[in-house]
C-alpha cells in the first residue's frame, strides 16, 4: 500500500486508455523508484483490485458509464473529508444561530459550507454536560461521508458495529475516553437514511480561539463521538 | 464470539446483524484507503447517481447479506463492498461471471507486461 | 397498516424475522421503546433492495430505548439509551 509520500497524484481529468488512472499512476512510481521500491510493484494487484478495474472497463464499453462520471464521482469523493465537519463544528461553536439552523436541519445549515449529501439527511446531534452521544451503523458501515470523508476501519469493524451498542462506556474506555455516571450516553443506530454529525463538547481554555484554531482541534473521532476535543 | 446478555441461540438473525455480539477489543489502527478501493466507490456511486439507479445502496446491502457468511467474514471492507457490487451488476445483466472473470485476466496480464514482470 | 405515531407515544417492535433485506436490528425486536422524532417519508429499503421502487412511502421513526430493556445485563446508568431508526410498519402501539 502506498503511503503519502510516494502518492503520484495525477489529475483525474485525462483517460488513459486500457489501464486506470491509478494503475498508470503505479508504473509511474515504479519507474521513478525502481532501485529504492524493489518490492513494492512486484507484487501483482490481488483479486479485488483487479475485479475493480474489470467492472470499470466493462460498464464504460457497454455504455452503463462514462469515464467522465466515474472520474466526477471521485472528485467528490475526494472533496469529502473530515476537515470539513471540523470546520462545521468550529463555526457552530462560535455562532450560536448557525448551531440552531444545524440541529433544525443540517441539509440546509451545511450547504452555507457548500456540502451536497446527496439523499443523506444529515442529523446533527448535541454534546452537552449531560449527554454523550456516539454513533454507529450495527447493520452495515453507514457514515455521513459527504463531512467525514470514508469511515476509518475501526468504524467498520465488527468488534465496534457489535459491541459499542451493548457496552458503549467499555468501547469509548477503549479509546481513552472516561464518561462519568453523570453523564448520559446515547447511542444511535444509523440505518436508514439519516446520517449523523456529533458536535463534541468545546473544551475550556478555548474562549478566545479562532474558528481555524478550533477547527483544528475538532478530530474525526470527537465528530463520531468516540473521544472530545482536547485544548492543546 | 457468542451473543451477550440474550438467549444462546438467536434463529433469524443474519450474520451481519451483529449488535450485541461478543467480539474483541476495538483496533484504532487506520490504513490509508487504496485508490482502487476509492475507484471501487465512486463506480459505485456513480452507477447509482441520478437518472441511472442501476445499482442502489440497498441492492448492494442485499448482496452482502446474501454472499454468505463464510465469504462476508473472510473479505476485507472494500473486497466485500466490490463484491457486493459485483453481485449487483451481474444481477441486472450488466455482464457476465466469465466476461468479469476473463477480462480480469487480461488486466492482470497487460500490467505485468506494463511492468516487465 | 399505516402507523401514525407522535413524540413521545410508547411503541413495540414486532418480533418476526422475516427473511430478507431488513433494516430493524435483531437486538430491538419484540422491544419497547418511545418515538424520540418523526423523520419523514422515505422508499422503503425493504423493496429497493430488490430492485422494487420502494413505494408506497414509509414513515421513518427514530425509537429510543433505555439501554437496560434491550440489554439483559447492561452495565451502566439507567438512564443512558440506544436510539435506532426504525420504518412504520415493523412498528406497534405499546401504550
Amino acid at each position: 500500500m502506498m503511503n503519502e509520500t510516494e502518492k503520484h497524484e495525477h489529475d483525474h481529468g485525462h483517460s488513459h486508455g486500457d489501464l486506470d488512472a491509478d494503475a498508470h499512476a503505479l508504473e509511474h512510481i515504479h519507474d521513478h523508484d525502481r532501485q529504492f521500491q524493489p518490492d513494492l510493484e512486484d507484487t501483482p494487484p490481488t483479486r479485488y483490485e483487479l475485479m475493480v478495474y474489470a467492472i470499470r472497463e466493462l460498464l464504460i464499453e457497454k455504455g452503463h458509464v462514462t469515464q467522465e462520471e466515474i472520474t466526477k464521482a471521485r472528485n467528490t469523493l475526494e472533496s469529502w473529508q473530515p476537515s470539513r465537519g471540523a470546520e462545521i463544528v468550529a463555526r457552530a461553536w462560535t455562532d450560536p444561530d448557525f448551531k440552531t439552523r444545524l440541529l433544525a436541519d443540517g441539509n440546509e445549515a451545511m450547504a452555507d459550507f457548500g456540502v451536497d449529501a446527496g439523499g443523506a439527511k444529515l442529523t446533527v446531534l448535541e454534546n452537552t454536560d449531560e449527554v454523550q452521544n456516539v454513533v454507529v451503523c450495527t447493520l452495515c458501515s453507514c457514515y455521513p461521508r459527504a463531512v467525514l470523508g470514508l469511515p476509518p476501519d475501526w468504524y467498520r469493524s465488527k468488534a465496534y458495529r457489535a459491541r459499542v451498542v451493548v457496552e458503549p462506556r467499555k468501547v469509548l474506555k477503549e479509546f481513552g475516553t472516561d464518561i462519568p455516571d453523570e453523564v448520559t450516553v446515547r447511542v444511535h443506530d444509523s440505518l436508514a437514511d439519516l446520517r449523523y454529525l456529533v458536535i463534541p463538547k468545546r473544551p475550556a481554555g478555548t474562549e478566545d480561539w479562532t474558528q481555524e484554531q478550533l477547527a483544528a482541534i475538532v478530530t474525526r473521532d470527537s465528530m463520531v463521538g468516540v473521544t472530545n476535543p482536547k485544548a492543546l | 464470539m457468542g451473543p451477550k446478555f440474550t438467549s444462546a441461540s438467536e434463529p433469524g438473525r443474519g450474520y451481519h446483524d451483529i449488535g450485541g455480539l461478543d467480539y474483541g477489543e476495538v483496533d484504532p489502527t487506520t490504513t490509508e484507503v487504496a485508490p482502487w478501493e476509492k475507484l471501487s466507490i465512486a463506480i459505485s456511486n456513480s452507477m447509482g447517481g441520478q437518472g441511472r439507479k442501476v445499482i442502489n445502496t440497498d441492492m448492494g446491502r442485499r448482496a452482502r447479506e446474501g454472499m454468505g457468511e463464510e465469504m462476508y467474514n473472510e473479505l476485507a471492507y472494500f473486497e466485500r463492498t466490490t463484491e457486493s457490487m459485483k453481485i449487483t451488476l451481474v444481477e441486472q445483466g450488466l455482464f457476465t461471471e466469465e466476461e468479469l472473470e476473463e477480462r480480469m485476466q487480461d488486466i492482470a496480464k497487460r500490467i505485468s507486461e506494463v511492468r516487465g514482470l | 397498516m399505516s402507523q401514525l405515531f407522535g413524540i413521545g407515544d410508547i411503541v413495540r417492535v414486532i418480533d418476526a424475522h422475516p427473511p430478507g433485506h431488513r433494516r430493524t436490528p435483531y437486538y430491538c425486536r419484540g422491544k419497547i421503546g418511545k418515538i424520540e422524532r418523526v423523520c419523514g417519508e422515505h422508499r422503503n429499503p425493504e423493496e429497493l433492495a430488490y430492485g422494487f421502487d420502494g413505494k408506497p412511502l414509509r414513515r421513518l421513526y427514530r425509537v429510543r430505548f433505555n439501554q437496560s430493556d434491550i440489554w439483559g445485563h447492561y452495565d451502566g446508568p439507567s438512564e443512558d439509551t440506544i436510539d435506532v431508526d426504525i420504518y412504520e410498519h415493523w412498528l406497534r402501539s405499546a401504550e
